[in-house]
């Protein structure tokens, strides 16, 4: 009440002693709250890392995609089960068995700045950017694709060299968001201005982006889904996850993408946080946190010290303490929630110390009493060499690389764990290959021709970014998943997929440890939340 | 003091900054990562790889892209970052005045109470008062700054909500003039106040030392015996002087504070370049990465000439010698 008065009567604007405003500028600090509380209040969202522009068309970057996928719309949208439903395409056709696929464009869409959206800006797109500039579009449909052509001005067709199955879960506003050709056509798009003034059709439209690196979003009043009820979005850069919860338990922010594991009890009973679990987030769907054995390593050539290691690995103990309960012990190469894909019932070995140990007995990997196991005719290995694996893990993943050091001592393995940093971690597994076993997040995407091919196939093992990490080689597996890739009947595809994963679960290069779940937070006075990049478009809010 | 003892320094600034650029490049381009795998992210192919290299000039022998990024910075070009696709420049210029807004009023709240306190407690060595100032200044000395910093966001914004939890103004907020400077300060408090008092510590334990030996001296006692009252004693004689290695250290703290707000800028989402280091070095976005150490290098070698004279002021010795 004090404070009150004294922000109100005495220090507020209206006073005329400026004296003291300064004197007085602890108490003061209290009178922008008011003037932000009788404002309408805008929805706020903390995102951890400044996307420096908002062009999802010119880069895979998570941040980017997070920050601008209110800002665009695909040709087509994917539902909570995957399944293709119209956006910016009202239907399409698959014509010649496969080899065109022919899309029908809305007509009644128009671009933020007023021009109407037509099939050339998808021609553009694709041609121009995608194909160029987005990596994983780039590397997964370019190959296949001989061109896309707009027909009219409301018709695009894709052509392709050999059919294409995967198309259709590739064209959502991550994977190919729409861009404008009358902003874009003759520049350099990496370099062109409108990345920081974007102009999309998405439901909301770009307002600013300040120096503070606060980017402000309006309702698109004219979206062809409907205006959102959610007049004002604000992105505010917040790189701690701790002051993220922080600021979403004053109130300061409205939403948030990742809640940290320890920090989810608390907020759960936090009397205006709700939560939200997701398998989808931008730039990262459906991932099996993975452990990829070194196959260049003599120790990790013996298929019986992979399936032991397979054998000595609790996954549900890595779901309950690594991830708090919130995601699911993986019993696949392929994610459950690539519903099409996925295969219920394969042999994944299960948690078995006795059988762990007698692998590695097997093996020629001795134990004496409880400590480490030696080697004792190993080949390639010494004789009398202590069993010790190092385990390169991202910071981020060293919760589970303790716990299975822990689980693996108790078979009598030594796990020595390293932590290295993104860009490093990329160069020493991908690129020099420097590691024993390493833990990779391998998102599944949309379609196991996007994520789970490039752990497999044997022309992935290069210096990218998680790709094959094991280097593992397997020509049956190879051209399984050819044939799925040109496969247009989903049953078909479906008997490939599991044709693999089972030569893939046999062989072991891998132990698939979890599939994880993203949990966002939410102040609840606002509901009505969607799954994908639009979250906030389907969402109201109270005050 | 001599312009002569100016320019002598100026021209030293030049060589020490080509120096230190010099050796980030290396540094930089040594280290492992590789900006255009970060870039690509997980799904690039062998021909965007190479594409990109060519594009960012990364296909060329090291030497020749030293060469290529001396000339450009000699003509004042930082070049485009990866990332961004701006200059450089313009991606640092926007950060540089909410760090120098942080880290001055940090440095400014430190000397402000670490100066009085040290004094205060170099006064009577071991009494009630040293005891209780030395034993929080050595509290907050070892005490991690990301700690200090959380505990201030819990009970400074969440429990008391006396300030934002972040940022550098409300969300939203399009005020101008007196109504933005008044959000700004309140969310300067915290941050501000979480990083003062790391140097706070160091400050004050310098002064209290410096304040102890100079109050043993033949000059103070010449003051004490001339009738000078016990404040106009510590106040007029024997801080000045004690206050010789302050200097010195708060010219050495001001580089440091300028690199290490990182943290701070972090854990309060500060716009500063310090949260831009730790993204760009992330994303090896090397342009902007050696824009910082370029300006963070200017800073030091600018806030060590300012020492000098100010030392030079305090201290004839320094002028004469």
């Amino acid at each position: 009440m004090l404070r009150e008065l004294v922000i109100r009567g005495f220090v507020c604007p209206s006073a005329p002693k400026f004296v003291l405003h300064a004197l007085y500028l602890s108490l003061a600090l209290g009178c922008s709250i008011d003037a932000a509380r009788r404002a309408d209040r805008a929805f706020v969202v903390a995102i951890s890392h400044d996307p420096g522009h908002l062009n999802p068309a010119i880069t895979t970057n998570g941040g980017v995609n997070t920050a601008a996928g209110l800002l665009y719309d695909g040709l087509l949208r994917l539902d909570e089960s995957l399944t293709p439903t119209p956006a910016l395409a009202t239907r399409w056709e698959t014509l010649d068995g496969g080899a065109r696929h022919r899309f029908h464009l809305r007509r009644d869409v128009r671009w933020h700045d007023g021009r109407p959206f037509t099939a050339a800006d998808v021609e553009f797109t694709f041609e121009q950017v995608l194909l160029k500039f987005h990596s994983r579009t780039r590397a997964s449909l370019g190959p296949a694709l001989v061109d896309v052509v707009a027909l009219d001005d409301s018709t695009v067709e894709f052509r392709f060299r050999r059919p294409y199955a995967p198309l259709l879960q590739q064209l959502d506003v991550v994977e190919a968001p729409i861009i404008p050709r009358h902003v874009y056509v003759g520049s350099d798009p990496l370099r062109n201005p409108a990345n920081r003034h974007p102009v999309g059709t998405g439901p909301y439209k770009f307002v600013s982006y300040q120096s503070s690196g606060e980017i402000r979003y309006a309702a698109n009043r004219d979206y062809f889904r409907g205006a959102p009820s959610v007049d004002t979005a604000i992105l505010r850069v917040v790189p701690d996850p701790a002051t993220q919860v922080a600021a979403l338990e004053a109130g300061e922010v409205d939403w948030m993408f990742s809640v940290p594991g320890p920090e989810r009890e608390r907020l759960r009973h936090h009397p205006t946080v709700r939560l939200l679990q997701s398998p989808l987030g931008a730039g990262g769907n459906n991932c099996i946190t993975t452990l990829g054995f070194n196959l260049d390593r003599a120790t990790f050539r013996d298929l019986r010290v992979r399936k032991a290691i397979a054998h000595a690995v609790n996954r549900p103990q890595i779901v309950e303490r690594v991830l708090f309960g919130e995601g699911r012990a993986a019993d696949a190469p392929i994610s459950s929630r690539i519903g099409f894909a996925y295969a219920a019932d394969l042999p994944i070995p299960a948690f078995d110390t006795l059988r762990a140990a007698a692998l590695l007995d097997a093996a020629g990997w001795r134990r004496s009493g409880s400590g480490t196991r030696t080697a004792r005719g190993v080949r390639g290995v010494r004789d009398g060499t202590p069993f010790v694996v190092g385990l390169t893990v991202l910071p981020s993943q060293s919760n589970y690389a303790e716990l299975l050091r822990a689980q693996l001592r108790a078979v009598g393995i030594d796990l020595r764990v390293g932590s290295l940093e993104q860009a490093v971690f990329a160069q020493t597994v991908f690129t020099e290959r420097d590691f024993d076993t390493a833990i990779g997040a391998y998102c599944n995407g949309t379609d196991p021709e996007i994520g789970v091919r490039r752990m497999l196939v044997s022309s992935s093992i290069a210096p990218v970014p998680f790709s094959n990490m094991a280097g593992y080689r397997s020509a049956s597996v190879d051209s399984l998943f050819e044939l799925a890739a040109s496969a247009l009947d989903p049953a078909q595809r479906r008997l490939y997929y599991r044709s693999m994963q089972e030569i893939v679960v046999a062989d072991q290069p891998y132990v698939w440890l979890a599939e994880t779940l993203g949990t966002r937070a939410y102040n609840s006075r606002c509901s009505g939340f969607g799954a994908s990049s639009h979250f906030l478009a389907t969402a109201s809010c109270t005050r | 003091m001599s312009g002569r003892f100016i320019m002598g320094r100026l021209l030293q600034v030049v060589p020490t900054v080509a120096g230190i650029l010099l050796v980030s490049f290396l540094l930089v381009h040594l280290a492992p990562g590789d900006p255009v795998t970060a870039l690509a992210g997980e799904h690039g192919d062998a021909g965007y790889y190479a594409e990109m290299r060519e594009r960012f000039g990364l296909d060329l022998p090291l030497p020749q892209q030293l060469a290529t990024y001396a000339l450009r910075v000699a003509g004042g070009d930082l070049g485009f970052s990866y990332v961004q696709g701006r200059t450089a420049a313009a991606v640092i210029a926007e950060r540089v005045p909410a760090t120098l807004l942080l880290t001055g009023t940090a440095l400014l709240l430190a000397i402000a109470c670490a100066i009085p306190l040290g004094a205060i407690a170099g006064r009577r060595p071991h009494g009630v008062r040293d005891v209780g100032i030395s034993a929080l200044a050595l509290g907050f000395y070892s005490a991690p700054v990301f700690w200090i910093a959380q505990l201030a966001i819990l009970f400074g914004a969440v429990r008391l909500g006396i300030a934002p939890v972040q940022g550098m103004q409300s969300a939203g907020s399009n005020a101008q003039g007196l109504e933005r400077l008044l959000d700004v300060a309140r969310h300067l408090a915290l941050p501000a106040m979480v990083l003062a008092s790391q140097e706070i510590a160091t400050l004050v334990r310098l002064t209290r030392s410096g304040v102890i030996d100079e109050l043993s001296r033949d000059h103070v006692r010449t003051a004490r015996s001339k009738g000078a009252s016990e404040l106009g004693v510590l106040v007029r004689h024997a801080l000045p002087r004690g206050l010789l290695p302050s200097v010195t250290v708060i010219g050495a703290r001001a580089g440091h504070l300028i690199a290490g707000a990182a943290i701070v800028e972090i854990v309060f989402g500060w716009p500063g370049t310090g949260r831009l280091l730790f993204t760009s070095l992330q994303t090896r976005d090397t342009p902007v990465l050696l824009g910082i150490f370029l300006f963070v290098a200017f800073a030091v070698v600018l806030v060590n000439l300012v020492t000098d004279l100010v030392h030079a002021a305090i201290d004839p010795r320094v002028r004469l010698g």
